[in-house]
């Protein structure tokens, strides 16, 4: 029914770069470029306008979070899949604020890498429990807070979840399925799949507001 | 600079006063022989080749006969010397090269020359005197604490350039080996029998190397009650190393008092033993931590059966509760509650703890 979805595979590991682009060639994905570094990434990114990005994060300068961050930045349309062997959570829980919406290991199989493409490309965000975990702790840091930010005076909104979007999270963090999730709490698949959305949407706005009030506290936002 | 300033000081006040001396030529040679004292040690002195004790000793050497010559050239019964303070250079040269010995032993000759040729010492001889022999070794030892300090700082800043270095080079090792292991253990996966043994290896491996990395970046201090502490986050992540589950943590870490830690990470072990034993060996099950301002909430979720309906009344009726009532007990004594829920959907263990919970 509709055109092949066009994919770009960045990974510094030829093995896996190979093997990730058979495989997605294989399932009727194009692959329209591969790029081993952020530099060639980003290039590649600006002349072949793929849908999907499947990135690896510890690629050679810039690193995935850049990457992630400058491709959401030039094509919000796009969407970018965090494929990582990386043990650093921290790592995904900033690519995820810079925009990623999709995030797997690469030990996944090879139909959960697929079906993680389908989904990304659909505009459905892929997580696992792991990184719901990290999702609700940030928003737990956020507005738990220390008593230091408490008092947040210069007028940023502070991000909270709905009680609904929180019991979500905790479910998939929980590694209930979105179908149980909505049989649990007897809502559709697309509401509960709207919660996840939203918690994502509310944590990335969140970090665009904090980098452009540290723009401004920086005095980088001078156009001089 | 310095110098230049008390040679200027010193050239002023000699042609002022020259009209008094016995044999002013002369002492327009004292000048001429400091202006040019001056020159060279500036050009001597801006090279540390050039530093050597040689140029010190002739330094001060020059500045203790110039003191010495004052009367023969002014006459006697002077007031001021004819170097005065350009003597200072000297001083401090001394005080900067040896420290605060040099300081003093600089402060010493020049004083005892300053004093020799006084006919009698006023309040302010003394005075200056006095000055010159704390000043020395006050300059020379702030000098060497100085320079103790730099030393210091370059030797720590090095120290962290070379383990950030190793953390990089470490990750870029680490990174390597845990793509080489999932990629094994993904491809032994799809081609099935040995392959998919060697596989399975391959996946303990690197999730045990994932909890190591884990483990090394979190940095954890000490607990709230000052004790040693140990990351949950971090004990919890390592059972997915020998276990099917999958642990889901904040980012940050949560240190808790050593003993609070680890039994909490053995209750979470029991309710995983008893998902093994009712569920089955490689039945998946999932734990999830959420630190909150005031307490910790630990799930431990599993998609078995669930325990059929009145089976529990039916065993605290038998008097054997064991797993069920030996977790409620142990939260209960960490002063938190355990909650169990279960059904169709499966069996899950919500556990609640104060942060502030000390040993039982």
């Amino acid at each position: 029914m509709d055109e092949p979805v066009r994919v770009m595979v960045v990974d510094d590991h030829p093995m896996w770069r190979d093997a990730v682009e058979r495989d997605l060639a294989a399932s009727g994905f194009t692959v329209v470029a591969v790029a081993a570094s952020g530099r060639e990434a980003l290039a590649r990114f600006t002349a072949t306008r793929p849908q999907v990005v499947v990135l690896d994060l510890q690629i050679p300068a810039p690193g995935g979070v850049e990457v992630t961050a400058e491709v959401i930045r030039q094509d919000p349309s796009a969407r970018v899949l965090i494929l990582s062997a990386s043990g650093e959570q921290g790592d995904v829980l900033a690519a995820v604020k810079a925009g990623a919406t999709g995030y797997l290991v690469k030990s996944a199989s090879r139909e959960e890498l697929l079906s993680a493409v389908r989904r990304v490309a659909a505009g459905d965000t892929v997580f696992t429990p792991g990184l719901a975990g990290l999702v609700l702790g940030e928003f737990r840091r956020i507005s738990g807070g220390g008593p230091e930010d408490r008092s947040d005076g210069d007028g940023i909104h502070r991000p909270e979840l709905t009680e609904r979007e929180t019991e979500v999270l905790r479910m998939v963090a929980k590694g209930m399925s979105y179908k149980q999730i909505a049989e649990r709490l007897v809502l559709s698949h697309r509401t509960v799949q709207n919660h996840v959305q939203n918690t994502l949407r509310k944590l990335q706005m969140h970090n665009r507001v904090e980098l452009t009030r540290y723009a401004i506290e920086q005095g980088l936002d001078d156009d001089e | 600079m310095l110098r230049v300033i008390v040679l200027l000081n010193t050239v002023v006040l000699d042609l002022y006063r020259a009209s008094s001396y016995a044999h002013p030529a002369a002492g327009v040679a004292c000048v001429v022989v400091m202006v040019l004292w001056t020159g060279f040690a500036i050009w001597a002195y801006a090279a540390p080749a050039r530093r050597t004790a040689w140029l010190l000793v002739a330094d001060l050497g020059i500045a203790v006969a110039l003191v010495l010559v004052s009367p023969a050239i002014k006459g006697d019964g002077i007031e001021t010397t004819i170097p005065g303070f350009w003597v200072m250079g000297a001083l401090l040269a001394w005080a900067l090269h040896w420290r605060w010995v040099g300081g003093l032993v600089a402060a010493a000759c020049l004083s005892a020359a300053d004093l020799a040729v006084r006919t009698h010492l006023t309040q302010a001889n003394y005075g200056n005197v006095f000055l010159l022999l704390v000043g020395g070794p006050v300059v020379g030892f702030m000098c060497a604490s100085l320079q103790q300090m730099a030393d210091e700082r370059d030797v720590a800043e090095r120290s962290a350039a070379a383990a950030v270095e190793r953390a990089r080079l470490a990750r870029a090792v680490h990174d390597g080996v845990l793509q080489v292991l999932a990629l094994v253990q993904r491809r032994g996966a799809e081609l099935g029998g040995e392959p998919a043994e060697l596989g399975r290896l391959a996946g303990e491996q690197e999730a045990a190397l994932r909890t190591l990395i884990r483990r090394q970046d979190a940095v954890t201090g000490p607990a709230a009650d000052g004790t040693a502490a140990t990351d949950l986050v971090a004990a919890l992540t390592r059972l997915e190393v020998t276990r099917p589950v999958s642990v889901a943590v904040p980012a940050e870490p949560v240190p808790l008092p050593a003993a609070v830690a680890a039994e909490l990470v053995a209750v979470v072990e029991a309710c995983l033993d008893n998902v093994a034993r009712h569920v089955g060996p490689q039945a998946p099950a999932w734990v999830l931590l959420e630190a909150l301002p005031g307490h910790l909430d630990l799930s431990v979720r599993d998609e078995g059966p669930g325990i059929p309906e009145g089976r529990l009344a039916e065993a605290e009726r038998e008097g054997r509760l064991g797993v069920v009532e030996s977790i409620r007990g142990r939260i209960a004594d960490l002063g938190g509650t355990a909650t169990l829920t279960t059904g169709s959907f499966g069996t899950e263990w919500e556990l609640r703890v104060p942060r502030t919970v000390t040993a039982p």
